[in-house]
């Protein structure tokens, strides 16, 4: 093998383990960027193999290169190298799951049509064993005539073993068409190739066979074809080609797909062999009750009533534990630090704003390890499945329940999954409710409220109101989404329907270091990304709380009518300082627009604060409530939201009432820029996220102040 | 005698015999394995479908399911 640094494309079907091999063989040498131009996701690592560093990409999942959904279009192009600073891989390694031989070569069989050298990769070799398959490599290598190598990605030495394999191959590009097209499609292909894609398209060389064979199979263009001049001429050629398959007795849909399979079929009959079966597997009987009618969306709500719960009582000892820290580290820093500008900026500002979010990192951890735990067990796509029915009757698809699910972590993960789904009315309506869902940002308003305000009474001896408040609020998102969807429904044009049709995985234990790699990556970037945000804001926005500086008046009580506009004689300076400052002043401009939804001008900064990231507002609160502090108090935000009193009334801000609202406002509006940029890159305009800024928000006033307005009177 | 995969009963051993549906969804059932001729068993048929087909399980819609047709194996 060449001693130069190679670009390895790591190619499969879904759930083959790919990411598996990925983090084995890059282990914390990885990164997740961007593909260029597109606001895709590629994870791109480096693994040192035979005393080479190599780029190793990991590939979305697919199941053909006739890409019908965003994903499948991202692995075929980053293949024939369509993306610019992207090369095409020096090396394919086509990941199969080796209890599922025959329907994962059918991948394999295209991507060894594209001219670049490819290994295959026998993974789950011991889940074929358990299954009584036994495979030969070398019989299969034989046939295919591709380097092939038997592995479970969860042994180190398999992992080695692959990685002897890469070093020691001779980068050899496998012969084209192998599977062997009949001489009518090999004809067809020969006149569309000659006629049309090579003198009229730029589709790369190594493409050309693969984009011909697709045009005969689907008989018209697609989206990627548009740009291209002579359309009528590609037409045309097209009309023809399928009519020479025809002629030579193929049905052109049909012909390659079935060619394919055959060979497949032809290779794997040798080389491979089932010695026992079972009747019933475990997949059975557990699928047998999951996926039933009526236990199935039981179950799936249980799973998700048990997930709600389990991340508010768990990670209460960690919140606590954080919480104290950040409060002495706070302490600390102000007693050790001479008294100035610096120490307030480092307590009030950077300290107090961080420890607000940073807090909630044990609730995101949790949340994000049920969400993988429940994809590495395969019942994901029961839940899609279980909810398909549903889904539909209220305009949704059920492809929608897996990015709707991944929108409890995160609305961006969640609307990148909506790639998954093809057609695009249906694609359009998931991206435009999914904000709704719960996502982890939403939580750290909620759990402090929560705590707050919403008493700790058990109820059935296991849950708490607390933990069914928080569920509640979960279930309020769901329903809202699909609210939104259903009217939705009626509002959209409706096209050419897409039917449900998914792969369900067997289910298996997860990957636990898998698991709790990506669950670490999650929390990683939710520090840095929201710390980011969130200790810029903290010191803008402390020095708007701060200055300018004004001082207090010295009255007496019998003073105090004249100046009865302006302050309490029971007030202390720091609050004086704090309403008179410019953010003081500004909130207070904003006031009149947000009272009557329960909202004092503290909690309008944290609004405004929060249209950044939704969870900036609980940091924003941490930083007004520390400047307000007199001096020597150290109190946690909770106990200063439960105690803080409004000077003119002498009312406590919050009520219930209060809380509701505001946890409403937050579960309705649209309050993060990253997720209006995502929509906007997903879908080409900035139609939708306007769309969507406006329609939420709108929502998020009217429910909040029908909330507050229906509390405070009762 | 061939009948439409949504008519099939849970247990029973079927061949695929024709793909009766749009081109874009013969070619998403031809990629997951879903082609004529291949043999599989109806896991379950509660409105949508389970089909088994080798190591494959399938979870299909109930419209989709009425276009495939399938014979008793």
């Amino acid at each position: 093998m060449s001693k130069e640094p190679l670009t390895i494309a790591l190619v499969g079907n879904p759930n083959t383990g790919k990411s598996t091999i990925f983090n084995a063989l890059t282990g914390l040498r990885q990164k997740i960027a961007n593909y260029p131009g597109i606001t895709v996701e590629q994870k791109v690592g480096t693994s040192i193999i035979g005393g080479v560093l190599h780029k190793i990409i990991d590939l979305p999942g697919a199941y053909s290169l006739n890409y019908k959904k965003l994903d499948e279009r991202i692995a075929y192009e980053t293949l024939i190298g369509s993306y610019e600073h992207e090369e095409i891989p020096d090396l394919a390694l086509v990941v199969v799951d080796s209890s599922n031989l025959d329907r994962n070569l059918y991948l394999a069989t295209q991507v060894m049509d594209l001219g670049i050298p490819v290994m295959l990769i026998l993974n789950m070799s011991d889940v074929a064993k358990g299954k009584g398959i036994s495979i030969n490599p070398d019989l299969i290598s034989n046939s295919l005539g591709v380097p092939v190598v038997a592995i479970s990605a969860k042994n180190k030495s398999d992992i080695d073993q692959l990685k002897q394999k890469i070093s020691e191959s001779d980068l050899e590009v496998p012969e084209p068409l192998k599977w062997g097209p009949d001489d009518s499609l090999k004809e067809a292909m020969n006149l569309l190739i000659n006629e049309w894609i090579k003198p009229y398209t730029n589709i790369p060389e190594s493409a050309r066979s693969i984009e011909a064979l697709r045009l005969i199979s689907e008989g018209e263009f697609n989206n990627a074809f548009y740009q291209f001049e002579k359309e009528e001429k590609g037409k045309s050629t097209i009309k023809k080609a399928r009519e020479l398959v025809e002629k030579g007795g193929g049905n052109p849909m049909a012909t390659e797909v079935l060619s394919r399979y055959n060979f497949i079929g032809e290779c794997t009959s040798n080389a491979s062999s089932i010695t026992s079966q079972t009747k019933a597997s475990l997949t059975d009987r557990i699928d047998a009750v999951v996926t039933h009618k009526v236990a199935g969306p039981v179950i799936f709500t249980l799973v998700l009533l048990f997930m709600f719960q389990a991340i508010f009582s768990w990670a209460t000892p960690f919140m606590d534990m954080i919480d104290l820290l950040f409060v002495e580290g706070g302490n600390w820093v102000a007693n050790t630090l001479p008294e100035g500008m610096l120490n307030d900026l480092l307590v009030d500002g950077v300290i107090a704003g961080l420890g607000g979010v940073v807090i909630f990192l044990p609730q995101i951890l949790f949340l994000f390890f049920f969400i993988y735990v429940l994809e590495g067990t395969g019942y994901m796509a029961r839940a899609a499945f279980v909810m398909d029915g549903f889904m539909t009757k209220v305009g949704l698809h059920g492809r929608s329940v897996v990015p709707l699910m991944s929108g409890f972590a995160c609305a961006i993960p969640g609307i990148m999954a909506t790639r998954t789904i093809e057609n695009w009315r249906d694609r359009i309506i998931t991206i435009m409710v999914l904000p709704f869902m719960a996502c982890s940002a939403r939580l750290p308003v909620y759990a402090l409220m929560i705590a707050a305000f919403i008493p700790s009474t058990t109820i059935l001896g296991i849950f708490t109101l607390q933990g069914i408040t928080f569920f509640g609020l979960y279930i309020f998102g769901i329903v809202m989404a699909v609210l939104a969807a259903f009217v939705m429904k009626r509002i959209f044009p409706t096209g050419q329907q897409t039917p449900f049709i998914m792969e369900l995985p067997a289910y298996k234990m997860p990957k636990w270091s898998v698991v709790f790699q990506n669950t670490a990556e999650r929390g990683k970037v939710f520090i840095t990304e929201a710390g980011k945000i969130i200790v810029a804001i903290s010191i803008v926005l402390w020095f708007l709380a701060s200055f300018p500086k004004t001082e207090m008046p010295v009255l007496t009580q019998t003073d105090n009518t004249e100046y009865n506009s302006s302050f309490d004689v029971t007030e202390n300076p720091e609050s004086y300082q704090l309403r008179h400052s410019f953010a003081g002043q500004f909130g207070k401009i904003i006031e009149p627009v947000i009272e009557p939804l329960g909202f004092d001008w503290k909690i309008g900064i944290g609004l405004i604060t929060s249209f950044a990231a939704r969870e900036v507002m609980v940091g924003t609160l941490n930083t007004i409530y520390s400047i307000e502090e007199e001096d020597g108090e150290s109190s946690t935000l909770k106990e200063k939201l439960i105690n803080d009193v409004n000077p003119e009334t002498g009312q406590p801000v919050y009520s219930i009432a209060t809380a509701i609202s505001l946890m409403i406002f937050f579960a309705l509006a649209m309050q993060c820029m990253s997720t209006i940029a995502i929509v906007k890159r997903e879908t080409n305009s900035w139609k939708w996220p306007t769309a969507m800024f406006v329609y939420m928000t709108a929502l998020a006033y009217l429910s909040s102040f029908i909330a507050f307005q229906i509390g405070s009177n009762l | 005698m061939m009948h439409p995969l949504s008519n099939g009963k849970e247990g029973e051993e079927i061949v695929v015999r024709c793909l009766d549906c749009h081109c874009d969804d013969v070619c998403r059932l031809n990629e997951l394995g879903c082609v004529e001729g291949a043999q599989g068993r109806i896991i379950s048929n509660q409105k949508n479908v389970i089909l088994q087909l080798g190591e494959a399980r399938l979870a299909i819609a109930s419209t989709l399911a009425k276009t495939i047709l399938v014979s008793s194996k």
